[in-house]
């Protein structure tokens, strides 16, 4: 299916207090291919600068506001026209987010599926390999409009073009200029970084008031240093450099919400005890890995990772485990949880914990994970916000088993409980389908009886 | 009679040197010390040696697979050919040549060509160009009855014919083209008739006789310095030895080769020095010495020469760049 | 300064070598007869009379004959210019291309030369299979035998005269339909390109490319008749946006490479377009030339825009099928962009 006839780009209505906004930036160019559900230009209000994403795919035409102009809210600002017809992916377990929000919004959903030439493999020419390199661009997020959907050396320009568009908006680059302000400096509050109108205005107001300035010290040391030294110092880099990196980027590409659940562990405890008694000696993130094998495999909007603009849901069910080693936070990979006994799933467990910790994984036992497990139970965390592991939807804390008091008809008894948090990623799923799918968790975690349903 | 004296004795000396140097060539392979394969001429001496002894360094001679005779008779040190076989720096076309391709342009002797009959128009071409040059040059083509089959041979006989060119055709009629004998690959009896046919004075000589080829070779020679243009002279001679170093003979006849043992050149002009009293069997005993030290020398030299650098495979590939 | 077809610039070139060095001379079939041609294309037309047919030199139809006996007069001092009437008939002379001039100085230890120049006329012009083939693939691939190929009359004379200068086998590859001859021999579908052509002593090197039109989206090499259609297909693609570079090599061997590799370092994107079948064809060694040591600054697959595997036809509908066009160029322009490109 695609589009026929050309869609009108609007300017949304942000509340009943606004009917004019500016159109602060054009993240596209006329003429340029666009594609549905990436942003297409920002708006900025007294208040605040906002993202519009693009509603349909195709090329963009007919950009009548230039930017920097006031524009009436819904309003025709251009128009998207011939979207592109592709074939479907086979395997069509891949709704893109239009659909996603169609179908909550009652629309008819405009479906355009890009194809990649194999859905693992991406292809860049080496000029703009190189180009990409020298930038430090991640490439393979850029869609390719090379031969063969190859990504190209104009991609990666136009990707640059749009990063440098997205420093400062407008308005505040206009107040900036005036009062001889060299924003390049600011750090940006606004989406993806960008420098606003209260940046630049800030700015402007502390360049007024004096600071110390002492040479090659910044102002935070600065003002710690006449109370502290360092106890150790160090560089940060290696491994650590790396967790800082996807930690921070996880924290600010997603939404996070945090869900948890206080959970009756006592049949899990005695299935643990049971299968002791037979013999078999199953830790309790062999049985959480086991569970969520199962219950992945019944929510696969929770297995699933965003890439290069691609909601893909995953056949295969890797799950990592969160392991504590004295080189940092390593999460090695099971592999297709859900084929997997329980017994295997125990013994690979501690393999793999075992030489995280002795440093002997190899790379690949580190990289392909869908969904993570962590459990900080051991150092007696009852629950806690984990962040997700980029690029998958979301991730699975666990805390300690705690005896406590229950309300059973009339009667107090002692029962152990563990809260489950599980963190999604809102981008991805919406509340209602992670809560489903932790409620499911849950289930399999009180009555485990179920997973042989 | 007198005035042959000298030139009998020099060609004496000339078919000897080729004869040990074939020889001796033989011996070496046999032992290994020679990297390539060989055509030798022995038994074909005289007629090298019978057509050079007229020509001078300006005249040009174009040889063939077969070349070592040519080059002694026209004048290119042995030492320089045998350096040549043996893959040497020294060699006189410094080892990019090997043994089909021994020449020096100083002395007359074009490098070799072992594509048979390509040479022949080639040799028009040197032929036209000494025309041109008014300096009584002469052209002499050798080459085989396997070759006169060849087109280039005949569209050279017809230009050489059309522009009267100073060039000699000698056919050296060996009687086989490898082990091709002469009555599988020619129709008629003669390759002078080819000559005929494209109206060039032709004629037939003992090839083992060097008297008869110094004399007729002389008057084709001497008509060409005059402008009488070209001639075409069939030499019958016999290769004694294989065509090349693996060939071991079998498509001829012991009975053959007996015979043109007995009619080999070199014995031949010993006994006419001897008969005329042009030379004493120890004055022939001398020159055998000499010849013997000169090839002695030649392999001594060779030997003790360097080898050329594998990275002189990359330089003379155009003139003047490297 | 005269504006001059190909034909008249090659006979300048000629006649002021000739009188610049009585050494030189020409020598093939129908080339100096009277009331002749002046050679199947009236390069050599009137200069018998000026002089003489020792120096004009006509021969048998013999092709094997006229190259041994260019590459003989060579080698014995003299300097000449040999015409061999179609370039299809390279292929009778064989032996002697490459067996015998390419491998004399080789094979000699650097000790003799061979001064001779070689003219071939080439390309297809309804004469049928055995008079149309492009066959410069064929000596480009021979070591010690230079190949030129000008498309111009001021390439044409310059190239001759280095030619003919060098001292060393040059062939020289004429296009039938970029002489200009006029009257009998005049070629139907010709494009007779005339250019201005200094009088004096000029000389093109041999090993020189050029850049035919600056551009910036994409290099087009082509050679002889296919550069014009480089040039037609950069005028079509300028109408939308598309900026073409055109490079003429002018000399195939030695190729001036570094003038295409810094062509595709600037454009990222390569094609290269012949008139010659596609298999085993020029293009092909450029082509390899570029991903080996331009690999890194392409943008998308170098593009080979060939006549098919096929000998040359004969049906005027047929040869527009077989010689690239300048369509088929633009195609080829257009499939290395991509389909996703746009102006930015």
């Amino acid at each position: 299916m695609g589009v026929s006839v050309p869609h009108q780009v609007l300017v949304p209505p942000l509340g009943q207090t606004t009917d004019t906004v500016t159109l602060a930036t054009w993240y596209k160019d006329e003429g340029e291919e666009v594609e549905e559900g990436e942003p297409l230009f920002a708006i900025e209000t007294d208040k605040a600068t906002l993202d519009i994403e693009a509603q349909a795919s195709g090329i963009l035409r007919e950009v009548s506001v230039p930017e920097g102009q006031e524009v009436k809210v819904l309003s025709t600002v251009a128009l998207i026209v011939g979207a592109r017809e592709e074939t479907a992916v086979e395997e069509a377990q891949v709704p893109s987010v239009a659909e996603a929000l169609s179908v909550s919004e009652g629309r008819p959903s405009p479906i355009v599926r890009r194809t990649t030439p194999t859905l693992e493999r991406l292809f860049i020419s080496p000029r703009a390999r190189r180009l990409a390199d020298a930038e430090e661009v991640r490439w393979e997020e850029l869609s390719g409009t090379g031969p063969e959907g190859a990504v190209v050396e104009r991609d990666v320009r136009a990707y640059l073009k749009r990063q440098a568009r997205r420093t400062i908006t407008p308005l505040a680059e206009r107040i900036a200029e005036e009062e001889g302000l060299d924003w390049r400096q600011l750090e940006g509050s606004g989406p993806s970084g960008r420098v606003t109108k209260q940046d630049v205005e800030a700015a402007i107001e502390a360049r007024a008031a004096p600071t110390l300035q002492r040479p090659g010290v910044s102002p935070e040391s600065a003002a710690l240093r006449p109370y502290n030294e360092p106890l150790a110092e160090s560089p940060l880099d290696g491994v650590r450099a790396i967790i800082a990196e996807r930690m921070a980027r996880s924290a600010s590409e997603t939404a996070r919400v945090t869900l948890t659940a206080d959970v009756d562990a006592s049949a899990l405890v005695a299935l643990r005890e049971q299968l002791s008694r037979d013999g078999y000696s199953v830790s309790y993130n062999a049985l959480l890995l086991y569970i969520l094998g199962r219950a992945l495999r019944e929510s696969p909007a929770l297995n699933a990772s965003l890439q290069g603009g691609m909601l893909r849901q995953w056949k295969r069910i890797h799950v990592g485990l969160a392991v504590d080693t004295d080189r940092g936070l390593l999460v090695p990979v099971l592999r297709d949880v859900d084929q997997k006994r329980l017994q295997d799933l125990s013994q690979e467990t501690e393999d793999l914990i075992a030489r995280a910790r002795t440093n002997k994984l190899q790379p690949d036992e580190l990289t392909g994970g869908t969904f993570t497990l962590t459990n900080l139970g051991m150092y007696g965390i009852d629950a806690f916000t984990p962040i997700i592991n980029l690029p998958e939807t979301a991730i699975l804390g666990v805390g300690r088993i705690k005896a406590r008091p229950v309300v059973e008809g009339d009667t107090v008894c002692v029962r152990p409980g563990v809260w489950l948090s599980l963190t999604f990623d809102h981008r991805m799923v919406d509340g209602a389908p992670a809560a489903r799918f932790l409620q499911r968790v849950v289930q399999l975690v009180e009555r485990p009886h179920l997973m042989h349903m | 009679m007198p005035e042959i004296h000298a030139p009998l004795l020099d060609m004496y000396r000339t078919m000897l040197t080729i004869r040990r140097f074939e020889e001796r060539c033989n011996a070496l392979y046999m032992q290994g010390r020679i990297p390539s394969t060989l055509h030798l001429y022995i038994g074909q001496e005289a007629v090298a040696t019978g057509v050079c002894a007229h020509l001078k360094d300006t005249d040009y001679v174009l040889s063939t697979h077969r070349p070592h005779g040519h080059a002694i008779a026209k004048g290119v040190a042995p030492r320089d050919i045998m350096a040549e076989l043996f893959a040497k720096a020294t060699g006189c076309c410094k080892g990019k040549g090997g043994s089909m391709h021994v020449g020096d342009m100083r002395v007359g002797m074009t490098p070799a060509i072992a594509i048979v009959g390509a040479n022949a128009p080639i040799a028009a071409g040197m032929a036209l160009a000494q025309k041109r040059q008014g300096e009584g040059g002469v052209t002499v083509c050798f080459f085989g009855d396997g070759a006169a089959n060849e087109g280039a041979v005949h569209e050279a006989l017809n230009m050489a014919a059309v522009w009267g060119l100073p060039l000699v055709f000698v056919c050296e009629n060996n009687l086989y083209a490898a082990s091709t004998s002469f009555e599988a690959a020619f129709a008629i009896e003669h390759v002078a008739d080819r000559g005929q046919a494209y109206g060039i004075p032709s004629l037939i000589v003992d090839g083992n006789d060097v008297q008869a080829v110094y004399g007729k070779a002389g008057e084709a020679i001497e008509r060409a310095r005059q402008g009488g243009g070209p001639t075409l002279i069939e030499c019958e001679t016999y290769r004694l030895c294989g065509h090349s170093r693996s060939d071991p003979r079998t498509y001829r006849t012991k009975d053959e080769e007996a015979l043109w043992q007995e009619k080999e050149p070199i014995g031949r002009l010993a006994a006419t020095l001897e008969r005329l009293n042009l030379a004493t069997a120890e004055a022939l005993d001398h020159i055998e010495k000499e010849v013997v030290a000169v090839v002695d020398e030649a392999v001594a030299y060779a030997e003790s020469s360097p080898d050329p650098e594998p990275t002189d495979t990359l330089q003379h590939v155009f003139w003047g760049e490297d | 300064m005269a504006k001059l077809t190909i034909a008249e610039a090659l006979r300048q070139g000629i006649r002021e070598e000739m009188e610049r060095d009585p050494r030189v001379f020409c020598v093939g079939e129908d080339i100096g007869v009277e009331g002749g041609f002046g050679g199947a294309f009236t390069v050599t037309l009137g200069l018998s009379k000026e002089f003489g047919h020792e120096r004009i030199l006509d021969t048998p139809i013999s092709e094997i004959g006229i190259a041994g006996v260019t590459i003989g007069a060579a080698m014995a001092g003299l300097r000449p210019i040999a015409d061999v009437q179609y370039g299809d008939f390279l292929f009778c002379m064989m032996d002697q291309m490459v067996n015998q001039a390419p491998k004399m100085t080789y094979m000699s230890g650097g000790t003799v030369k061979v001064p001779m120049v070689m003219r071939a006329p080439v390309g297809s012009t309804r004469r049928g299979s055995q008079h149309a083939q492009s066959p410069e693939a064929f000596f480009t691939h021979i070591p010690g035998l230079k190949v030129v190929a000008p498309s111009t009359a001021y390439d044409a004379k310059g190239l001759l005269k280095s030619a003919v200068r060098d001292d060393n086998p040059v062939l020289i590859f004429e296009h039938k339909l970029l002489y200009g001859s006029k009257g009998p021999r005049s070629e139907s579908g010709a494009l007779s390109p005339i250019g201005e052509v200094p009088e004096d002593d000029y000389v093109v090197p041999i090993g020189k490319g050029i850049v035919r039109r600056e551009g910036t989206d994409v290099t087009i090499v082509g050679k002889l008749l296919t550069v014009y259609r480089a040039l037609e297909a950069a005028d079509q693609l300028a109408e939308e946006g598309i900026s073409a570079e055109v490079i003429d090599p002018r000399t195939l061997v030695p190729l001036d490479k570094e003038l295409i590799l810094a062509s595709v370092r600037k454009t990222g994107r390569l094609v290269i377009v012949e008139e010659d079948n596609l298999t085993g064809g020029w293009a092909g060694e450029v082509a390899a030339i570029v991903s080996e040591e331009g690999f890194f600054h392409l943008d998308a697959p170098i593009k080979r825009v060939s006549a098919p595997d096929t000998p040359p036809p004969f049906a005027p509908v047929m040869e527009a099928f077989y010689v690239p066009s300048a369509e088929r160029v633009v195609q080829a322009v257009k499939a290395s962009l991509g389909e996703g490109w746009a102006r930015t």
